[in-house]
């Protein structure tokens, strides 16, 4: 019989350098991909996984998350048995964390690992926009007999801050954790329950310690440990940059035909807009954009995100425009980040650089 | 059960049979519209936007695609255990069982479900027009007028009249004669088929009307005629804004062409009266290097790599590099193959129009059914 997973979202670390991005939110609820949140691809992995049963660790600041994953409805979490938890995370405030497994959120909330029924534990941040059945790692942790099996990417960009990576054997067993390397942790892992409860009984006093940059490293050798290659698209947002990449990726076929799959589809909390607007002299070109937009100027290589209003003569190239921007005619945005309801005048032209966006605050008025 | 002070009956059993290939897997209700919307979203929303928790969905024609959206109302907010969405399709008893035999023998056979809520009022809707109205504001109108009924009524020309029910009223706005589809009108004053009545009155009427062996059991051919002959205060309650019943391809089409205007008569786009709809969770639409939009509609899932000018693109709809579209409606999940031009036509659920296929239409729409495909000469 399939083993059973319990799911744990850690949503209460903010180490990335995203600026402005994450001044009033954690990055799990960070618009993403037009209509998402990050929080959004771990909620719909686990979903998609047939895990009814997930803790969602949450940040000091959690309105826009809570406003976002309400009960957990979208990814059939509102349910009897089970469901979405949402457990209180140890972090005060938003900023200066940079451990993303802090022991003592686990044993805040050790309760809800105790009284799981589950075998193993599935644990993900949501900084990570990847699509994945956990049924599939769960069977390779069985194969091996694992204790742990970590998640990792081959050959990924190594400049992301904080980035662990893992040094394996040729059978893919992981023999330590480093800060270089080119397999890049997916901040991602499977651990035997027992096993959790026991770190947390045995490091109750050290509650600092991050489960994985302290507590597995330390005991490497004393448990089996296996890495999982995950094969498709993976984007990781802890800068600025990484998050413009992120949502460009998008632009691509072959990353939107492996996230948007309709057999794994990412679910996120339905608002009720209008379609799309087009006038007559829109002109968009390799963008993507959800409903509720009206566009009458010229788009291209950009993500827009609901309620975004173009007008007629603006151009907009290589730019991400959150919820409700509204650009004005004759606006010239090139490698823009606006934030939620900003506003860009009439004949205001603002660029950034390829790799060095400019940000524009939440609710500014340019 | 609480008490309830109106309730809502929304029939939406009807095939709609002139709107032809759109309805042979779908119940015209749930026919979709204007890009995001099933057409039984509009109805559902104005008795939301209205404070009416309480809505039975009476069903009877191909009623999988339905059932499916509507679920348990919780698009809608209809997802109540104190009220809320119930569909009421047709049951058997120790009598036996037999289809709903016309609108007013749809609320007869569910009485008891009314009767359970014993409301002061039933508002009678039907699935299938499009129009936002607040309701409140037509219940106070029947209240303030101690109508017995109370009919919804717009102007319309002399040449539609003989398609609606259509009364006399006096100065008072008292409905003093009422024909069903008249072949001579003698008045332009249409029933829009909203109807506000007692629950006592109706009731008594659907018992009597039950019993006679006569009647179509109908509302505008026989309820109606029957409250008037007892003298009963009927009222019409004139309605100003956009309401229109898509009953044919001319009109469905029409009404979606209209949204293109800029500022179009029916307001989906006004932020102040919303809309909803069981929406999917297609990603966002893409537009890709070669693809254009304009002057078009457009909701998730698209994807559009050739030229859509003038047309409605309901949700995962996608057009094929070199595809072009014009003047069109391409229905949710419809495929535009590479090369293919498709202009003035509507194009069914999860159609297919083969690579380089031309479905022009010149006076005439032509409409490719759900699931058909449509290849280079002709229809395969």
């Amino acid at each position: 019989m399939m083993k059973r997973m319990l799911g744990i979202i850690t949503a209460n670390f903010s180490g990335g350098e995203l600026g402005s991005l994450t001044a009033e939110r954690p990055v799990a609820s960070l618009p993403v991909a037009g209509r998402y949140r990050l929080v959004d691809f771990p909620l719909s992995n686990m979903r998609n996984s047939g895990i009814t049963t997930v803790g969602l660790i949450t940040p000091y600041l959690y309105r826009s998350l809570m406003d976002h994953v309400e009960e957990g409805k979208a990814w059939q979490l509102s349910r009897k048995t089970g469901g979405l938890f949402v457990l209180p995370g140890s972090v005060y405030g938003l900023k200066g964390e940079t451990d993303k497994f802090l022991l003592r959120d686990f044993i805040q909330n050790r309760a809800i690992l105790d009284r799981s029924s589950s075998d193993v534990v599935v644990v993900t941040t949501s900084d990570w926009v990847y699509n994945i059945d956990f049924r599939d790692v769960l069977a390779q942790h069985n194969r091996t007999g694992a204790d742990v099996t970590m998640l990792y990417k081959k050959d990924f960009r190594a400049n992301v801050p904080g980035s662990q990576f893992l040094r394996m054997k040729d059978d893919g067993e992981v023999t330590a954790i480093a800060g270089t390397g080119s397999d890049c942790f997916l901040d991602a892992f499977i651990i035997n329950r027992p096993l959790l409860l026991s770190f947390i009984s045995w490091y109750g006093s050290v509650n600092h310690f991050d489960l994985v940059a302290d507590i597995f490293r330390e005991n490497m050798n004393r448990m089996k440990v296996y890495g999982y290659a995950f094969e498709g698209y993976a984007g990781v947002v802890s800068t600025l940059a990484d998050y413009m990449q992120v949502n460009a990726d998008f632009l691509s076929q072959d990353v939107r035909s492996q996230i948007f799959r309709v057999d794994r589809p990412i679910q996120t909390k339905v608002q009720d807009n209008a379609p799309t607007k087009y006038g007559d002299n829109a002109a968009v070109k390799n963008a993507l954009i959800p409903t509720g937009c009206v566009i009458s100027g010229t788009v291209e290589d950009s993500v827009l995100f609901r309620g975004v209003e173009i007008a007629e003569g603006a151009v907009v190239k290589n730019c991400v425009l959150m919820q409700h921007t509204k650009v004005g005619p004759g606006t010239v945005l090139d490698n823009v980040v606006c934030d939620k309801n900003v506003v860009i005048r009439a004949d205001t032209h603002i660029a950034g650089a390829e790799g060095r966006p400019i940000a524009i605050p939440k609710n500014q008025e340019i | 059960m609480r008490k309830k002070e109106c309730i809502a009956m929304l029939l939406a059993g009807g095939q709609g049979s002139r709107l032809g290939a759109l309805t042979k897997y779908n119940a015209k209700p749930a026919v979709a519209f204007g890009s995001k919307y099933r057409i039984i979203d509009f109805g559902l929303s104005n008795c939301v936007n209205s404070g009416i928790d309480t809505v039975g969905v009476l069903t009877q024609y191909k009623p999988l695609s339905l059932n499916d959206y509507l679920g348990t109302g919780t698009s809608w907010d209809l997802d109540d255990p104190d009220g809320g969405l119930h569909v009421l399709a047709p049951y058997a008893t120790e009598t036996g069982g037999r289809w709903y035999n016309g609108t007013a023998d749809a609320i007869y056979r569910n009485i008891d479900f009314i009767s359970r809520y014993n409301p002061e009022y039933v508002l009678i809707l039907s699935g299938d027009h499009l129009y936002h109205m607040d309701y409140n504001q037509m219940l106070a109108y029947h209240k303030q007028q101690k109508a017995a009924l109370t009919v919804a009524v717009i102007e319309v020309t002399m040449e539609e009249a003989s398609r609606f029910g259509i009364m006399s009223v006096d100065e008072e706005m008292r409905i003093t004669k009422f024909t069903e589809k008249p072949k001579h009108p003698d008045s332009t004053l249409a029933s829009m088929g909203i109807y506000i009545f007692n629950w006592s009155v109706l009731k008594s009427a659907l018992i009597a009307d039950h019993a006679d062996e006569k009647s179509q059991k109908d509302f505008g051919k026989n309820i109606i005629p029957r409250l008037l002959g007892e003298n009963k205060r009927l009222y019409a309650y004139r309605f100003a804004g956009y309401w229109k019943d898509v009953g044919t391809i001319d009109s469905y089409y029409e009404a979606q062409m209209d949204l293109l205007e800029d500022e179009p008569e029916f307001g989906i786009f006004d932020p102040n009266v919303r809309t909803y709809s069981n929406a999917n969770s297609s990603a966002p639409h893409y537009i890709g290097k070669d693809g254009s939009a304009t002057r078009s509609l457009v909701s998730n899932g698209c994807v559009i790599l050739g030229k859509v000018n003038h047309s409605i693109l309901s949700s995962d709809v996608t057009v094929e590099e070199g595809a072009v579209v014009e003047d069109a409606i391409l229905l949710p999940g419809a495929k535009i193959g590479a090369g293919a031009k498709v202009i003035h036509a509507i194009v069914g659920e999860d159609a297919i129009i083969g690579p380089g296929a031309v479905l022009q239409g010149t006076d005439d729409i032509p409409v490719v059914g759900d699931r058909v495909r449509y290849n280079e000469g002709g229809e395969k």
